[in-house]
C-alpha cells in the first residue's frame, strides 16, 4: 500500500481544490484543523508523513457528506480507509475513543482459539431453528451491553425486538453461536488483516449454515456484508437485508398490522444505511405506516443528514461533542418526543452526548432516543 | 518439547499489594517467576485497556490486586476496580475467557505469604488449562 | 519532541541481586534497547553522566521503588534533571530474592528492566508545587475531646474554631457524675477547661452550630458553618435562667435524658458555656403562634434579650471560615437497647441505661443525687448489665471498652448512696487502664455481687412470691454452671458506644472514610490512628472508637499536635503525578466529576465550552477519573495510559 495507489484507486488525481467537502464537512465545521480538502492535497504533492503522521486523519467519519457532494467523484472516504491503513502500518493507530478497547475486543475476538459464549442472553420466549433459511445477524450486541453499561443502553433489546417481530410473522429465525464482528471498525481503522480474519470466519460460518437470507438490525455489518465482504473475496451466496427493509416489505404485503401509538417522533438517517447504501425510504415507510406515529422530518435530512459524530470507535473528543449537540438540537426543534435510529452506534453517541454528570449541565439537549425496531415490536398487533 | 509455561500480568497498587509483593521478598517468600508486576498508584486506575493490552501480548493470565475496601489510600478505589472489573468479566466472559484466567484479589500491605499463594495457585492453573486463546503466535503450544 | 536518551544502571546490590540475577548479562541487554545511549552495573555515574553524556531519562535497576525512588530521584535532581524523568525496576523484591534458578532470574530480570526502559521514555517534567498553610484550625465537636485540642491549639498560639452543634460545648463528658476510677466530678474537672474555652483569646466558639459545606484541601480549606437561631440577642443575655423559671411550658431534657424537664427557653445545664439562653422553637407558643401567644419570657428578661424581633425574626446565619486543617471530634452516641426486646428497655419501669444512671447519681439531676425509683422509692437491688449492644455479633461486634469500669463505677456508687444489693453481670471484666484493676478489686470488699453471665432477658413474670412487683434477670452463672433469676427493683444496661447516627453525612462533608465498625477509618490502625485518608482531616475521640476520657484527652493531644505541625511548616508539597485534562479531547460529560472521591474535577465553561478542570491542591492521583473518560481527555500524570500500556506490552513481548 503506498500512496501512489491510494490515489489512483481512490481517483483523489480529480480533485479541483474547490474546497467544497471542507465546506459541508461536520468536522471541519468544528474543528478548524481538520481539512479534507488539506489532506488530500498533502497527498498529491507527496507529502506521505504529513497524511500519515497527522492525528486528524483519524477524526474523519466517513461519512459520505464530502463525496456526495464532490463535483469530481473523488471517493474520500475510501482514501482515508486506505491512509489509515499505511499510518497503521507507520505504527500509527489513531487516539481512539474507550482507550481503543473496541478495537482490542475486534483484535481478541479474531483469534481461531476462542470459543465465544455468545447466546446466554437469549431467553427462552424466543423461537430459533437451526433449519431456518433466514439468519438474524446479532453482531456485537452481547459485548456492547456491558461496555456501555453506564449510558444505559442495551444493544440485545435491539436483537430481542427483532426477534419478537420475526416470531410474530411466523419466522424463526437461526441465530449463530459463533458469529464474530463483522469487522467494520476494524476495516475502517486501517487494520485490514484483523478485518480478514473475521470476514473468514463469518463467511465460513455463514457458508455452514447454508442460509438464504441474513437480516441485521446494524447498518454497519450490514453495509460491511454487503459491499466490503465480497470486494476482499469473502462471498456469501445468499440474500443481505436491513430490518428496515425487511418491515417495508412486509408491511407493503399486509402483513404486519400495529396497534396505535401516540408519538411525534423525527429520524437519524445512519451514514452507513442512507449516504453509504442509499436506504432513506424503507425506515420512513415503517414510521408512517404505525397509526398515531407523527412524522417530522429534523432540517438536515436523508442524504443531508448529519453523522452522529464518531465512526468506527476512532477518535472522539470535543468537537465530535459539538456535532452532536447540533444534531440533538435539530431533533429537538422539530417538537418531536422521541428521536428514532436504526443504528445502535448512532443510538450510543447520542445518549452518550446526553450523559451529564456534572454539577453544572451542558447545553446539550435531552431527547429520548429509541431504534426503530424496538418502536415497531412495542407497536404490534393487529393480528393474533 | 518444552513444558508449557503461562506468563502472569499482575496489576498491583503501590500501597497495599506492590508492598505485599515487596514484603514476600524481603521475607524471601519463594514464588513461581512466572509473573510480571505492573504498579499502579491504585487498583482504581486499571483501565480495561491494559488488561486487554496484556492478553493482546500474550499473557495466560491477568490479575487485578489492590487494597481491601476498608484500607484504601485512597478511600473507596476498590469499589471503583470492582466495578470496572465486573463489567470486564462480562465481556471476556462472552469472549469465552476462561473464568481463572482474569482474577481479582484483595491482598493488604503485611500479606506478603498471601501474594506468593495466589501466583503459585494461578500458575498451577494455567499450567493445567494451557495457553491463552487469545495467543496467536505460533509458538508454546502445550 | 527532543531525542530521548536513557540511562541504566544495574544494581549488584552486594549478592543480595547478583547473587541470583546477573547483572552484567541484563546490563548489556539494556544496552541494546531503543533508546538507551548509556549501561553500567553500578549506580555511581548517574550524575556525572546526565551532564556529560546529556541524558534526559535514567532508569536504575535495584530495590523496590518504595524503598529509595525518591533517593535516586534525588540524585537526578541533583545531576540537574527532572526528577520525574526517573523510573526504577524492581529486581530485588520482585525478582532476585524470591526466586532461585539464576537463569530464570536473569531473563525475568531482563523483561523488568526493558518494561521501565519503554516506559521511562515516556515520562515527562513535572513541576514540584508548593501551596501555602492556613494557620487557622476548625475543630467540629465540643466535647472533651474538642475542648481539649482546641485548648492545645490556641495555647500554642494559634486560631481554633470550634464549633459544636449543642447550644453548649460539654458533649457526653458533662453528663457524666464521677468519672472511674478516681471518682472525681466529672463537672468539676470539665468545666475550668469549658470555661477557658469560653474566654481563651485564640477560640471562637461557635455553639449551636453546625458544619454545612466543607470544600478545599490540606492548608486551604473553605468551611460555611451555619449559626442556628437561638431567638435570643447574645450580645445582650447574661444567662440568669428567669426566663426558663417563667416558661410555663416544659418539655423533657435531652440533657437529663428525658428525667427531667427543660423549658422551651432554656440553659440545658447550669455551666453551660457560652452560657446562653436557647428557643426551642418548634415547641414555643409564641413562635408557632406568630406572636400571639405566651411572651412570658419577654416580660420577664430585665436584659432585654429576649423580645418580639429575636423570637420571630431571627434566622440561621451563614459563617465562611478559611483554615488550614480541620480536626473532627464528634463523639458517639449510645447504644439504645429497645432493640434488644428481651432486656425490656421502654417497656418495664426502672430499666435505664448508663447515661440515665449518670443523671440520676448527680447532685445536680432531676433525682438530686438520689437513686429512686420510679415510684419515688430507694431500690433494694439493683442489677448491672454488662455488654449491652456491644460483644454481640447481632449488634455491634466490638467491645465499647469503657462499659465495665463504668459498671463497677455504678456498683460503688449504689452501694454509697443508696446501700442496696448489686448484682453485676458480665463476661470479662476488662479494666485495664491506670487505677482500674485496683477498682474492680476494691469492689470485692463492698460486698457487690459478680455473676458471670450474660443476662439472657429482664422480665417481670414473677414465678415465685418473693419475686411479685419485681424485675427479675435471668442468666447462667457459668462459673457455677446453674440456671438463675435474681429479682431486682432496677436494672441498669451497660448500653455501648456506637458511631453516631448521622456519622454518614459528617463522613461525607469531611471525606473520612468509616470503618466497618461504623467508627471513622483512621490513616493507619497501629502507627498513624489521628490522622485520616484525607490529608488536613484529623480524627480524635470516641468518633475514632470507643474509648474512655484518658485515652480521649490523649487524642486530642495527638491531633492538636499534628495540627500544629502543619502550621509550624507553613507549607505543604502537592502530588505531582496526578490528573491532567486535554481540553481539545473533553466531552464536558461529568462522569470524572461523579467519580471522584475527592472532588478534584468540576466541569465548568471555558470559553464557551463545558471542559472538565482540576482542582490541583485536591487531587490525589488515584486514577479513577481517566479509567472511566470516554475519549481519553484524562490522563494521570507520571501514569499515563500510554506509559502503562507501553510497559504491558514490553513485558509480554518475550512471552
Amino acid at each position: 500500500m503506498n500512496l501512489d495507489d491510494i490515489i489512483q484507486e481512490t481517483k483523489t488525481y480529480y480533485c479541483l481544490e474547490c474546497g467544497k467537502c471542507t465546506s459541508i464537512c461536520p468536522v471541519a465545521r468544528y474543528d478548524p484543523s481538520f481539512s479534507p480538502r488539506t489532506m488530500i492535497e498533502n497527498a498529491l504533492l507527496g507529502f506521505e508523513d504529513e497524511l500519515v503522521f497527522n492525528e486528524k486523519l483519524f477524526s474523519c467519519l466517513t461519512c459520505y457528506t464530502c463525496q456526495q457532494r464532490c463535483p469530481c467523484d473523488v471517493d474520500f472516504a475510501m482514501f482515508i480507509r486506505k491512509a489509515r491503513v499505511m499510518a497503521q502500518n507507520n505504527g500509527q493507530h489513531g487516539a481512539c475513543a474507550h482507550s481503543g478497547q473496541l478495537q482490542s475486543l475486534a483484535r481478541l475476538m479474531s483469534s481461531p482459539h476462542i470459543k465465544q459464549r455468545r447466546l446466554e442472553w437469549l431467553p427462552d420466549k424466543y423461537r430459533i431453528s437451526d433449519e431456518s433459511d433466514v439468519l438474524l445477524w446479532v453482531g456485537c450486541a452481547p459485548y456492547f451491553e456491558p461496555i456501555f453499561e453506564d449510558i444505559e443502553f442495551r444493544a440485545l433489546d435491539i436483537t430481542e425486538a427483532s426477534l419478537k417481530i420475526l416470531n410474530f410473522l411466523g419466522i424463526e429465525p437461526e441465530l449463530l453461536s459463533d458469529e464474530k464482528c463483522c469487522g467494520h471498525d476494524a476495516l475502517w481503522t486501517g487494520d485490514v488483516e484483523t478485518f480478514k480474519k473475521l470476514a473468514q470466519h463469518n463467511a465460513t460460518q455463514i457458508k455452514e449454515a447454508g442460509v438464504k437470507k441474513i437480516i441485521f438490525s446494524c447498518p454497519e455489518g450490514y453495509r460491511t456484508f454487503k459491499l466490503d465482504y465480497p470486494s476482499y473475496g469473502f462471498g456469501l451466496g445468499c440474500e443481505l437485508q436491513h430490518i428496515s427493509e425487511f418491515l417495508a416489505e412486509r408491511i407493503e404485503k399486509g402483513e404486519l398490522k400495529f396497534n396505535e401509538m401516540t408519538k411525534k417522533v423525527t429520524y437519524q438517517d445512519p451514514c452507513r444505511l442512507g449516504r453509504h447504501l442509499g436506504l432513506y425510504d424503507a425506515p420512513r415507510k415503517v414510521l408512517e405506516s404505525i397509526p398515531g406515529i407523527e412524522f417530522v422530518e429534523m432540517e438536515h435530512n436523508r442524504e443531508d443528514a448529519i453523522c452522529c459524530g464518531t465512526s468506527a470507535f476512532t477518535n472522539c473528543d470535543t468537537y465530535s461533542n459539538m456535532i452532536r449537540a447540533e444534531r440533538l438540537s435539530e431533533a429537538k426543534a422539530t417538537g418531536a418526543e422521541m428521536l428514532i435510529t436504526c443504528c445502535p452506534k448512532c443510538q450510543t453517541h447520542f445518549r452518550c452526548a446526553m450523559v451529564d454528570k456534572g454539577e453544572e449541565k451542558r447545553p446539550i439537549p435531552k431527547i429520548e432516543v429509541m431504534d426503530l425496531v424496538n418502536l415497531v415490536a412495542g407497536a404490534l398487533g393487529g393480528q393474533e | 518439547m518444552a513444558e508449557f509455561e503461562p506468563q502472569i500480568i499482575a496489576f498491583t497498587c503501590n500501597w497495599c499489594t506492590y508492598a505485599a509483593a515487596d514484603l514476600a521478598g524481603t521475607s524471601r517468600i519463594h514464588y513461581p517467576a512466572n509473573v510480571r508486576i505492573v504498579r499502579v498508584m491504585c487498583s482504581g486506575m486499571v483501565s480495561p485497556m491494559y488488561v486487554f493490552k496484556a492478553f493482546e501480548g500474550g499473557a495466560d493470565g491477568v490479575l487485578v490486586a489492590g487494597c481491601n475496601h476498608t484500607d484504601c489510600h485512597y478511600i473507596d478505589g476498590p469499589v471503583k476496580c470492582d466495578a470496572m472489573f465486573a463489567r470486564l468479566k462480562k465481556i471476556v466472559h462472552v469472549l469465552g475467557l476462561e473464568d481463572e484466567r482474569l482474577r481479582r484479589e484483595l491482598i493488604s500491605t503485611s500479606e506478603g505469604v498471601v501474594f506468593a499463594q495466589v501466583i503459585q495457585e494461578m500458575v498451577e492453573q494455567l499450567r493445567e488449562l494451557g495457553p491463552s486463546p487469545f495467543k496467536i503466535k505460533a509458538e508454546a503450544v502445550a | 519532541m527532543e531525542q530521548v536518551k536513557i540511562g541504566v544502571y544495574v544494581c549488584h546490590c552486594g549478592s543480595n541481586i547478583a547473587g541470583t540475577v546477573n547483572v552484567e548479562e541484563v546490563a548489556r541487554y539494556a544496552g541494546t534497547l531503543p533508546s538507551v545511549v548509556v549501561f553500567r552495573d553500578y549506580r555511581d555515574l548517574i550524575k556525572s553522566d546526565i551532564k556529560e553524556l546529556g541524558l534526559n531519562r535514567v532508569v536504575v535497576a535495584s530495590c523496590s521503588p518504595r524503598m529509595h525512588e525518591l533517593t535516586f530521584r534525588n540524585a537526578c535532581q541533583e545531576g540537574g534533571l527532572n526528577p520525574y524523568l526517573y523510573e526504577q525496576a524492581n529486581i530485588r523484591e520482585q525478582c532476585s530474592w524470591v526466586h532461585d534458578d539464576k537463569k530464570v532470574a536473569t531473563e525475568k530480570a531482563k523483561d523488568i528492566v526493558r518494561a521501565a526502559v519503554k516506559r521511562v521514555y515516556f515520562h515527562e517534567s513535572l513541576e514540584v508545587k508548593k501551596a501555602p498553610v492556613n494557620p487557622n484550625v476548625l475543630v467540629v465537636g465540643g466535647g472533651i475531646a474538642g475542648i481539649q485540642a482546641a485548648l492545645d491549639i490556641a495555647n500554642g498560639g494559634k486560631e481554633v474554631y470550634l464549633v459544636e452543634r449543642e447550644p453548649s460545648i460539654g458533649g457526653h463528658m458533662i453528663q457524666f457524675d464521677r468519672t472511674f476510677p478516681t471518682l472525681d466530678c466529672s463537672e468539676c474537672i470539665l468545666t475550668p477547661k469549658m470555661a477557658d474555652v469560653g474566654h481563651h483569646p485564640f477560640i471562637e466558639l461557635l455553639a449551636y452550630s453546625e458544619v454545612a459545606e466543607v470544600s478545599g484541601s490540606i492548608g486551604q480549606f473553605k468551611v460555611k458553618v451555619k449559626k442556628k437561631a437561638r431567638h435570643v440577642d447574645e450580645s445582650k443575655c447574661v444567662g440568669c435562667g428567669v426566663c426558663e423559671e417563667k416558661c410555663p411550658w416544659k418539655v423533657p431534657s435531652e440533657f437529663e435524658m428525658g428525667l427531667g424537664n427543660r423549658g422551651v427557653i432554656y440553659i440545658p445545664f447550669a455551666q453551660a458555656i457560652p452560657n446562653l439562653a436557647t428557643v426551642d422553637a418548634d415547641h414555643c407558643a409564641y413562635i408557632q403562634s406568630d406572636g400571639k401567644k405566651c411572651g412570658a419570657c419577654i416580660k420577664f428578661c430585665e436584659a432585654k434579650a429576649v423580645t418580639p424581633e429575636t423570637l420571630l425574626n431571627q434566622t440561621d446565619q451563614i459563617v465562611e471560615l478559611e483554615v488550614g486543617s480541620i480536626i473532627v471530634t464528634t463523639g458517639y452516641d449510645q447504644f439504645d437497647p429497645s432493640v434488644i426486646a428481651q432486656y425490656g428497655y421502654g417497656k418495664y419501669d426502672n430499666v435505664l441505661t448508663g447515661l440515665h444512671f449518670e443523671r440520676v447519681t448527680c447532685a445536680a439531676g432531676p433525682t438530686g443525687g438520689k437513686i429512686l425509683l420510679n415510684n419515688g422509692k430507694e431500690p433494694e437491688s439493683v442489677a448491672i448489665v454488662h455488654c449491652v449492644g456491644s460483644r454481640d455479633q447481632n449488634y455491634h461486634e466490638y467491645c465499647s471498652r469503657v462499659c465495665c469500669m463504668y459498671g463497677l463505677k455504678y456498683a460503688h456508687l449504689i452501694k454509697e448512696i443508696a446501700n442496696a444489693g448489686v448484682y453485676e453481670f458480665y463476661i470479662d471484666m476488662r479494666c485495664f487502664g491506670e487505677g482500674y484493676e485496683e477498682f474492680y478489686k476494691r469492689l470485692s470488699e463492698e460486698g457487690v455481687n459478680f455473676i458471670r453471665g450474660k443476662v439472657a432477658k429482664v422480665t417481670d413474670r414473677a414465678v415465685t412470691d418473693e419475686e411479685k412487683g419485681k424485675l427479675i434477670v435471668v442468666a447462667e452463672d457459668t462459673l457455677l454452671g446453674k440456671m438463675i433469676r435474681v429479682p431486682v427493683d432496677m436494672v441498669i444496661l451497660c448500653a455501648g458506644l456506637e458511631a453516631r447516627s448521622d456519622a454518614d453525612k459528617v463522613a461525607s462533608l469531611f471525606t473520612l472514610n468509616r470503618r466497618a465498625d461504623g467508627f471513622f477509618l483512621e490513616r493507619h490502625v497501629k502507627l498513624d490512628p489521628v490522622a485520616t485518608p484525607t490529608d488536613g482531616v484529623f480524627i480524635a475521640g470516641c468518633c475514632e472508637g470507643p474509648k474512655d476520657i484518658p485515652d480521649t484527652v490523649a487524642q486530642a493531644s495527638a491531633a492538636a499536635a499534628k495540627a500544629l505541625s502543619l502550621i509550624s511548616k507553613g507549607t505543604i508539597t502537592l502530588e505531582s503525578a496526578i490528573a491532567s485534562v486535554d481540553e481539545t479531547k473533553c466531552l464536558g460529560c461529568g462522569r470524572c466529576e461523579e467519580i471522584c472521591t475527592f472532588h478534584a474535577p468540576r466541569v465548568v465553561c471555558k470559553n464557551g465550552v463545558m471542559v472538565s478542570t482540576i482542582n490541583e491542591t485536591l487531587c490525589k492521583g488515584c486514577g479513577a477519573c481517566a479509567v472511566v473518560c470516554p475519549t481519553g481527555a484524562m490522563t494521570i500524570r507520571h501514569f499515563t495510559q500510554e506509559e502503562i500500556s507501553a510497559q504491558v506490552g514490553a513485558l509480554t513481548e518475550a512471552g
